[in-house]
């Protein structure tokens, strides 16, 4: 294999990759504050017992199977300062619970220094967990067992009520997938159109010898992808229609570098690496439900 | 390279016409209009609920007077001034309308906090859920507020960056929209007075 040759021939997608690499990495950085959503309860401040937090994630879990509400828990040890309806918004905003376009998601947040706890209720559930009803839970089923220092009896009362009120609301029309894949875009053929766009240009790019035409396309290029770098899906459709133009083009004009299979794994393994924007660490993630301040807050 | 220069040209001019945002702007627009509704319907949520509340705490301090009465006018005040999205456009339309609701929220500020006096009214059961209601409405408003905010920032920058500016400005006319302003936010979020006497 020639080394130089390859190197050479590398150079603008190994570019194009670090980019997008570096593009996801600052899309992904950038909700701070928010604790990843890694489970249904997610008890930070450790004050459910395992056996009390598995069996409400369970019960949680068969709500949303019979449903598709989505409900969580947060329970933290400080809110540090910041305003507890301002912090339970972002978190519901970020974890997106509720399924999108039906917006059927609720947080429970209970931050333990403050004494402080809301109930945060999407869009969809606002007609049945009315700001009332919330206020009414938070008064009435958890606030009394905190008092009496029964944090678990409180979480567990108040999950309850939560799920009774919203039960009927909406019927899952099919059993939830194990992963709901957050966001795709409404304009997702879109997209993968332009994708392919690009990647013709990429194609192009990759397979001409001609410096004007590939310094050309190249600005075009990056100016494209710099607006595509958001979308996956785009990128994907880009990053294989310009594999397969470049694989043509190169073919055509009889210039083969390399061995044909071996570039093939080379890039394919590569390519995946572009789709992993959206895998996670699998269990729980939410399904693109929306808040507009719904809910109740309330304190002990 | 004749055909394969051509096909170039076509992409680029495709590329460029992509880049002069004429649908994000669109887009934008419809959003911010959005955005302002859901505004507008969350003080009107509001304003619904103040006959309720005023009549439970008259049961309770009708000699009140003055502050049942601010509340009453705040009110009618808020609720006579009507902004279309359209009228958005208008600066000193969306001042007057920020104005008028911030009056009403320091009206209601001063409502909760003569029920501080009356220990009889705050256990009331009538009332703890209108303030519950309440609340509930404030925070959907600072919710509503800032999506459109957000929005509104969103379409000015477009409206302002190069090369969409010239979108916006010789082809479909748009100008910026005005915004919520941070005085406005310091009234409105100015605690009330509370008179120890």
């Amino acid at each position: 294999m020639d080394a130089v040759r390859m190197s050479h021939v590398w150079r603008l997608p190994a570019r194009l990759i670090v980019f997008l690499g570096l593009t996801f990495i600052a899309l992904s950085a950038s909700a701070l504050d928010v604790p990843p959503l890694t489970g249904r309860i997610l008890d930070l401040a450790h004050v459910l017992p395992a056996q009390e937090s598995e069996q409400l994630t369970q019960q949680l879990r068969a709500h949303e199977e019979k449903t598709g509400n989505q409900v969580a828990v947060l329970i933290l040890p400080s809110l540090e300062g910041e305003p507890v309806e301002e912090y339970s918004h972002r978190v519901a905003n970020t974890w997106k619970l509720g399924q999108k376009g039906i917006d059927n998601g609720v947080l429970l947040l209970i931050a333990l220094k403050e004494r402080k706890l809301r109930i945060e209720v999407g869009y969809g559930l606002e007609g049945t967990l009315t700001d009332l009803r919330s206020a009414h839970i938070i008064r009435n089923e958890i606030v009394p067992q905190f008092r009496n220092g029964d944090i678990p009896g409180g979480v567990r009362a108040g999950t309850e009520a939560i799920l009774a009120t919203i039960e009927g609301t909406y019927q899952a029309k099919e059993p939830p997938p194990d992963r709901i894949q957050p966001g795709r875009e409404p304009g997702a053929f879109q997209y993968v159109i332009i994708g392919i766009v690009v990647g013709f240009l990429a194609g192009i790019v990759l397979s001409q010898g001609l410096r004007r035409v590939r310094a050309l396309l190249g600005s075009v290029l990056t100016f494209m992808v710099a607006q595509l770098a958001s979308i996956p899906l785009g990128l994907v459709a880009a990053g294989f229609t310009a594999f397969l133009l470049w694989m043509v083009l190169r073919a055509k004009s009889g210039r083969r570098r390399g061995s044909g299979p071996e570039d093939w794994t080379w890039y394919s393994s590569r390519g995946g690496g572009w789709s992993g924007g959206s895998s996670d660490s699998g269990g729980f993630s939410g399904g693109g439900g929306d808040f507009g301040g719904g809910g109740a807050s309330g304190d002990w | 390279m004749g055909r394969g220069g051509t096909i170039v040209i076509g992409l680029l001019m495709g590329a460029s016409f992509w880049g002069c945002g004429y649908n994000d702007l669109q887009g934008l627009d419809e959003d911010t209009k959005a955005a302002w509704s859901e505004v507008v319907n969350q003080y009107q949520r509001r304003a619904d609920l103040i006959p309720n509340l005023v009549a439970t705490v008259k049961g309770y301090a009708a000699h009140e007077k003055e502050t049942l009465e601010g509340v009453i006018q705040a009110r009618a005040h808020a609720t006579g001034i009507q902004v279309t999205p359209e009228m958005l456009k208008d600066p000193a339309t969306f001042e007057q309308f920020q104005k008028a609701q911030a009056g009403l929220t320091s009206a209601l500020g001063r409502l909760i906090a003569i029920a501080e006096n009356y220990p009889n009214l705050k256990a009331d059961q009538n009332f703890r859920d209108l303030q519950s209601q309440l609340e509930g409405t404030e925070n959907r408003i600072t919710v509503a507020r800032k999506r459109y905010i957000d929005r509104v920032a969103e379409y000015n920058k477009m409206v302002r960056y190069f090369p969409t500016n010239l979108t916006a400005k010789l082809l479909l006319h748009m100008e910026e929209k005005p915004n919520f302003t941070v005085a406005d936010e310091k009234a409105v979020a100015k605690p009330p007075e509370v008179k120890f006497n």
